[in-house]
C-alpha cells in the first residue's frame, strides 16, 4: 500500500515540477507556457511515457475545481476601476461574442465534419471561451504594456466568458443526450430562459457569497496562516452552493472573488499572494490532467479538419464576433484587431469538451479530440505572435514612470497605506527644486548604502532610493515627483503625436485649423471637453481619439481626471485589418442583410 | 511626397537672426509673403492663430508652424536655420533653431496634414538635423531636406 502512495506522489510531483521548470523556459523564449504544460501532460500520457489515465469524470472534476480556483483569483485581482472601464465591452464579448462565435463556428463545423447540427454547435460552444492566463503570461513575459482599456477588456472578457461557454456546452450536451431532436424555436426559448435563470442565480449567490466571505473574514480573528485556506474553502463553497441550487457556479465564484477583492478585505496582500500560487497550481494541474487524459494516437483521424477549424476560428469566427461586439464602443481598428487575435483558447475549452464524453455521446471522443487540436492550434498560432502583433499595431504604451517597488502593508486600524520605494531619477522635479509636500516626505532615504531619516538627508540627489509611507490616494503624484517624465524621443512622438495642443483652447479653433468635422454642439466646447465627451466621459493616459484626418492623444491627465496635455498626430494609426478587407466587406454585407437593412450597391456592380 | 515638392531653394533662410518667437514668425511670414504674393500680415495672423492652439515647437530645437490660407495656390514651405536659438514654448522647453513654416490652400485637406507629418518625420532624423545645423548654405540645406532616407520611408 505504501508503495502506491510513494509512487503516485513521485509521479505527481515530478510532473508538477517539470511544469514549474518549464515556466523558466517559457519566460526565456516567450513560448506559450500553457502549451508546455499541455505538452508535458501529453508526453507523459498513454502515447508517451505510458501513464494510463482515462477517467473522464475525474478529469472533469479536477478541471472544474481548478477552474473555480482560477476564476476566484481572477475576480479577486480585478480592481473595480478596471471593471468600470471595460465592463460593457467585455460583457458584450462574453455573451454576444461567445454566442456569435459558437454559431459561426458551428455552421462551419457542420459542413466540414460529419457532426450533426447540435454536435457542431456543441463543439463551437466548447471552444468559444478564451483563456486569459495564456495571454497575460505572454504579455508579462514580453514586457508589453498595453493600454488600460484593451487590457481590462481582455481581462474581464476572459473571466466572464467561461460561465457562458460552460452553460451553452452543458445545455447542448443535455439536449443531445436526451436524444430527441427539438424544434429550433423551443430550443432557443429554453436556452434563453435557462440562461437567465442560471446566470441570475449564479450572480446572486456569487455576490451574496462575496459579501459573506468579507464579513466572516472581518468577524473571525483567524490566524494569518489559516486565513487564505479559509477564504479559498469559502470560495469553493460558493461555487458548489450556486451549482447545487441550479445556478452557474463558475459565475458565482468569479463574482464572489470580485466582491471580496474590492471590499478592502483584511490581509488582502496575504490572500493575493496565496491565491496567486494556488492559481498557478490549478493551471498546472488542469493542463497536466487534460494532457494526460488526451490520447494523441487518435488525433490523426481528425487532424486535418480540426486544424482547418482552428484556423477558421482564429481568422474568421472570432474576428467577426469581436468586430460585431466592439462596434458600438468605438474601439480603434487596431485595438479591435488585437482583441480578436488575443482570443486564445485554453484549458476551459478542453475541459468542456469532456462533457460529451461524460454523457456518452456518440461522437464524444471526436468532439474532444477536435477541441484539443483546436486549442493546440490556437496556442501555437496566436500564442507565439501576440507580442510581435501588439508591437506592430502600435498598442504598446511606453512604460510610465513609477515606483520601482511597492510594498503594501497591513496595519491594524488604518488599513490603507503603502510603502513605496523610488529611485530618484536625474532631471526629476524633486531635483529641479520642486518643493516636497508634507505627505511626500520620504520616511527613509538610502544613499550609497547608508540609511537616513528625515530631515538628516538634506537635499535629495539623483540615485537616492527613497521610501515613502503614503496613503493609497497619492502614488500617482509621487510618480510625477520622483520619476522623470517620459522623454520626447522619436518613439514617443509616434505614440503621443508630434505636435501639442492646449486642451483649454476652444474646439472651434481646431476645426478652423484642421477641419476634423466637429458637430455644432462640440464647437462650443474646449478641446479637453470635446475629448472627454468623445471618450465617454473618462479620459485615460495615452487614450487616442480619431477626428477625421487628425488624431488627438491624451498626454497627461491630472489627479482629478482632467486632460492637461494633448498630443496631435496627422497620421492616424493605420488600420491593419486581421480580416482581409474584401472579406470584412462581405461579412459586413451579410450582417446587413441579416438585419434586413438595404445593402448599399457599389457603383461598379451596377455598371 | 518629397519635401522638395514643398520648398524651393529661395525659400530657405540659412542663417537667420531673430530675438523672439514673434520676430521669427514675422520674418518667416515676410519670406512666405514674397514667395506667394500674399499680404505679410495675413500670413503672420494665420500662423499666430495656430500657435495659440498650442506651440508648434515639436522638441529638439525644431518648430513647424503652419496654417491654411485661402489665397495660397499650392502647399508652400519656408525654412529657417537660426544663428542662435529662440524661446518657442516648445514641448520640451528647449529653444528652437530650425523652423519649417508650411502654408496650405484652404482646400488642401489631407495633403496639408500629410506634408506636415512628412516634415516632422524628416526633422526627427538626428543625422539630417545635425547636418542642417552644420551648414550655412541654402542649396545644401535644400538637398539635405529633400534627399533624406526618412523622406522616403513610410
Amino acid at each position: 500500500m505504501d508503495h502506491v502512495i510513494y509512487l503516485a506522489t513521485l509521479v505527481g510531483t515530478a510532473l508538477v515540477l517539470a511544469a514549474a521548470f518549464s515556466s523558466l523556459i517559457a519566460f526565456r523564449f516567450g513560448a506559450p507556457l500553457l502549451l508546455l504544460f499541455l505538452g508535458i501532460g501529453l508526453a507523459s500520457g498513454v502515447d508517451g511515457l505510458g501513464l494510463r489515465f482515462d477517467n473522464a469524470p475525474v478529469a472533469y472534476f479536477a478541471g472544474s475545481l481548478a477552474l473555480a480556483v482560477i476564476l476566484f483569483d481572477s475576480g479577486f485581482g480585478t480592481p473595480v476601476n478596471v471593471l468600470r472601464q471595460a465592463a460593457l465591452p467585455a460583457v458584450t464579448l462574453a455573451t454576444v461574442g461567445v454566442t456569435v462565435t459558437m454559431a459561426i463556428f458551428g455552421v462551419a463545423t457542420h459542413y466540414l465534419t460529419n457532426f450533426t447540427w447540435l454536435e457542431s454547435f456543441l463543439l463551437g460552444a466548447a471552444v468559444a471561451s478564451t483563456d486569459a492566463a495564456a495571454v497575460f503570461f505572454l504579455l508579462r513575459a514580453g514586457n508589453i504594456h498595453l493600454r488600460d482599456r484593451v487590457r481590462s477588456t481582455l481581462e474581464i472578457e476572459s473571466g466572464t466568458n467561461d460561465p457562458i461557454a460552460i452553460f451553452l456546452t452543458i445545455t447542448l450536451v443535455e439536449v443531445i443526450a436526451m436524444g430527441v431532436d427539438p424544434e429550433a424555436k423551443v430550443l432557443v426559448t429554453d436556452l434563453i430562459v435557462g440562461f437567465f435563470l442560471t446566470m441570475g442565480l449564479g450572480a446572486a449567490v456569487g455576490i451574496l457569497g462575496g459579501f459573506g466571505i468579507v464579513r466572516l473574514v472581518e468577524r473571525l480573528n483567524l490566524d494569518h496562516g489559516l486565513l487564505p485556506i479559509f477564504v479559498l474553502t469559502l470560495s469553493l463553497l460558493v461555487f458548489a452552493g450556486a451549482g447545487a441550487l441550479g445556478g452557474s457556479g463558475f459565475l458565482a465564484v468569479y463574482l464572489a472573488g470580485l466582491v471580496a477583492g474590492n471590499s478592502q478585505i483584511r490581509a488582502a496582500s496575504v490572500l493575493k499572494r496565496f491565491q496567486d500560487g494556488m492559481s498557478w497550481l490549478a493551471q498546472i494541474i488542469m493542463f497536466l490532467v487534460l494532457g494526460l487524459f488526451a490520447t494523441p494516437s487518435q488525433f490523426p483521424a481528425i487532424l486535418g479538419v480540426s486544424v482547418v477549424l482552428g484556423l477558421f476560428l482564429i481568422f474568421i469566427a472570432r474576428p467577426f464576433a469581436v468586430w460585431l461586439c466592439l462596434k458600438p464602443f468605438r474601439f480603434p481598428k487596431t485595438e479591435t484587431a488585437f482583441i480578436s487575435w488575443v482570443g486564445l483558447r485554453g484549458a476551459v475549452s478542453i475541459l468542456l469538451a469532456i462533457t460529451p464524453l461524460l454523457s456518452g455521446l456518440e461522437h464524444g471522443r471526436d468532439i474532444f479530440n477536435s477541441a484539443f487540436i483546436i486549442v493546440l492550434v490556437s496556442l501555437v498560432v496566436q500564442g507565439w505572435t501576440v507580442g510581435p502583433l501588439a508591437r506592430r499595431l502600435g498598442l504598446i504604451v511606453p512604460p510610465r514612470p513609477g515606483p520601482i517597488e511597492k510594498v503594501e502593508l497591513e496595519l491594524p486600524g488604518s488599513a490603507h497605506h503603502e510603502l513605496l520605494s523610488y529611485r530618484v531619477v536625474p532631471g526629476s522635479p524633486v531635483l529641479r527644486g520642486e518643493r516636497l509636500p508634507r505627505w511626500a516626505r520620504p520616511s527613509l532615504v538610502v544613499r550609497e548604502g547608508r540609511s537616513m531619516k528625515f530631515p538628516d538627508f538634506g537635499r535629495l540627489v539623483a540615485g537616492d532610493r527613497v521610501y515613502i509611507f503614503v496613503s493609497d490616494r497619492y502614488p500617482a503624484l509621487l510618480d510625477r515627483l520622483f520619476a522623470s517624465r517620459v522623454d520626447v524621443d522619436p518613439e514617443d512622438a509616434d505614440f503621443f503625436g508630434a505636435f501639442a495642443v492646449d486642451p483649454e483652447r476652444p474646439a472651434s479653433e481646431l476645426e478652423a485649423a484642421y477641419g476634423p468635422g466637429l458637430a455644432e454642439a462640440e464647437m462650443n466646447m474646449t478641446i479637453g471637453e470635446l475629448m472627454l465627451s468623445r471618450l465617454g466621459g473618462r479620459a485615460e493616459y495615452a487614450d487616442r481619439l480619431t477626428l477625421g484626418p487628425i488624431e488627438l492623444i491624451v498626454r497627461d491627465i491630472d489627479e482629478k481626471g482632467k486632460i492637461i496635455g494633448v498630443g496631435l498626430s496627422f497620421e492616424p494609426t493605420p488600420p491593419q485589418p486581421v480580416i482581409p478587407e474584401n472579406l470584412r466587406e462581405r461579412a459586413g454585407a451579410l450582417f446587413d442583410r441579416i438585419l434586413r437593412r438595404p445593402v448599399k450597391e457599389k457603383a461598379g456592380e451596377e455598371a | 511626397m518629397d519635401l522638395s515638392d514643398l520648398i524651393e531653394v529661395q525659400a530657405i533662410m540659412p542663417a537667420l537672426k531673430a530675438n523672439s518667437k514673434k520676430q521669427l514668425l514675422q520674418l518667416l511670414a515676410e519670406r512666405a509673403a514674397s514667395i506667394t504674393g500674399l499680404p505679410e500680415r495675413e500670413v503672420f495672423d494665420t500662423i499666430l492663430q495656430r500657435e495659440r492652439l498650442g506651440s508648434t515647437g515639436v522638441g529638439n530645437g525644431i518648430a513647424i508652424p503652419h496654417g491654411k490660407l485661402a489665397g495660397v495656390k499650392r502647399i508652400t514651405g519656408v525654412f529657417a536655420r537660426l544663428e542662435s536659438p529662440v524661446e518657442f514654448e516648445a514641448l520640451d522647453d528647449q529653444p528652437v533653431d530650425l523652423v519649417f513654416l508650411l502654408l496650405a490652400p484652404e482646400g488642401a485637406g489631407a495633403d496639408h496634414l500629410k506634408a506636415l507629418s512628412r516634415i516632422a518625420r524628416v526633422l526627427r532624423d538626428g543625422d539630417t538635423v545635425a547636418k542642417v545645423r552644420g551648414t550655412r548654405d541654402a542649396t545644401a540645406i535644400h538637398a539635405l531636406l529633400s534627399d533624406t532616407q526618412a523622406s522616403h520611408a513610410a
